[in-house]
């Protein structure tokens, strides 16, 4: 009983929006429930929301998993960005694409005709992109020659092209069923960065997929929000005692 | 049940890695000062004081900031120009000001050549320049009181060293 509790209470955390699922009528004969397996493909409705009210940032990611047994997803991320990025003295574009290829393992234990997830992953992401400087002033704390700016440095825009990043993700989410079939996804990530071709005048402050990168660190953060619908292949009598 | 418990700890733990981040202010460096050191002339290994010494940058109505005006040094350290490849100073020895506010004292004019190279310090300091093939030039007047000038280094990447002798 306590078990439900809580994992009740972390689902109502997880998805306070969400008043209501329709769930199947559970009968005495529940044990003869069969559970869907299928394909889920969604997208990141937190990049298109960002992509429409900042003008320095495009991106979309498209996600999907597939069911491989009760608990165990296989899951992947696509996506593109483009952020400029405007620093005190300096501004930058990153434009690439991602992709990301995992697990899910839900942790969640649905009750009879519930398709909700609480889930950890794990990815493994690679990026592929390209950085512009656009231009930068040089820091200098000496205010002799330029009492009230800072001293032009260029402003003829310097291409870092073909430059990669791979990076290993841990993952906590939900995924609630809020109407048959069609599912609402929160996730935040925390990616360890372990290769990136960080060479040339300008480092790699940003990669798509993986986000802010900090100097001395090898962590980034980063989150979505999806929408995504199941595409049910086959059902699988689930067993009679979990 | 202690799976869930460990999934919000992971999370907890995952926050904290990121409260605070050292990346938004500039502490990995500055565009450097030339650093400079004044010799004497007779002995050539000696520190000597220039006896209150006025820098003024060519242009400028005021002098640089880097040191107390018309004070004895025997080591300044001067602003070079970050958006051109040469900068000019009048080196004044004997600085001191006239009845009518003019100056007085011996000037001589110093002009400093050299290529800029920008430099990405971090996310927080962005750019800055180091300079390279450092070369100076004295103009010639009647009473020249700098004899000698003596480039140490032609990179100036630190203000650690001094760059340039100047021997009176």
């Amino acid at each position: 009983m306590l078990k439900y509790f809580i994992n009740g209470f972390l689902y109502l955390v997880c998805t306070a929006a969400v008043a209501q699922t329709s769930n199947t009528l559970v009968t005495k004969n529940s044990e003869l429930y069969k559970d869907t397996y299928g394909i889920r493909l969604g997208v990141d409705l937190s990049r298109i929301i960002t992509s429409a009210l900042d003008d320095n940032y495009k991106g979309l990611e498209l996600v999907a998993d597939y069911r491989l047994s009760k608990n165990l997803y296989i899951a992947a991320e696509l996506g593109n960005e483009n952020k400029t990025k405007q620093e005190n003295l300096y501004n930058f574009n990153t434009q690439g694409s991602y992709l990301k290829i995992g697990i899910d393992k839900n942790t969640y234990a649905n009750w009879y005709g519930e398709q909700n997830a609480i889930y950890m992953g794990a990815r493994l992401g690679f990026s592929t992109f390209n950085n512009t400087l656009n231009n930068y002033q040089i820091f200098n704390t000496n205010r002799y020659w330029n009492p009230t700016s800072f001293a032009e440095g260029a402003n003829v825009a310097e291409e870092f092209n073909t430059r990669t990043a791979a990076w290993l993700e841990a993952i906590f989410g939900a995924k609630v069923a809020v109407l048959s079939n069609l599912y609402l996804g929160a996730s935040v990530r925390l990616g360890f960065l372990f290769t990136d071709t960080n060479k040339g005048s300008f480092p790699i402050l940003w990669i798509p997929g993986f986000n802010k990168v900090t100097s001395g660190s090898k962590f980034g953060v980063g989150y979505n929000y999806t929408l995504s619908y199941m595409i049910p292949i086959y059902k699988k009598d689930r067993k009679k005692k979990d | 049940m202690i799976k869930q418990i460990l999934s919000l700890l992971t999370m907890a733990i995952g926050f904290l890695f990121f409260s605070c981040e050292k990346d938004d202010i500039c502490v990995e460096g500055d565009t450097p000062l030339l650093v400079i050191a004044f010799y004497d002339m007779a002995a050539i290994e000696t520190l000597k004081d220039v006896p209150t010494l006025r820098v003024v940058g060519n242009g400028k109505l005021l002098p640089i900031t880097t040191f107390t005006d018309r004070t004895a040094l025997n080591t300044v350290s001067i602003p070079l120009k970050t958006e051109e490849d040469a900068t000019t100073f009048t080196f004044t020895n004997t600085s001191a000001a006239a009845e009518d506010g003019s100056e007085t004292g011996n000037a001589d004019v110093v002009t400093f050549a050299y290529d800029r190279e920008a430099d990405f310090k971090s996310r927080g300091c962005g750019f800055i320049i180091t300079y390279t093939n450092l070369a100076v030039s004295l103009e010639n007047d009647t009473d020249n009181w700098i004899k000698n000038i003596e480039v140490v280094t032609t990179t100036i990447e630190n203000q650690d060293t001094t760059h340039v002798k100047i021997f009176h």
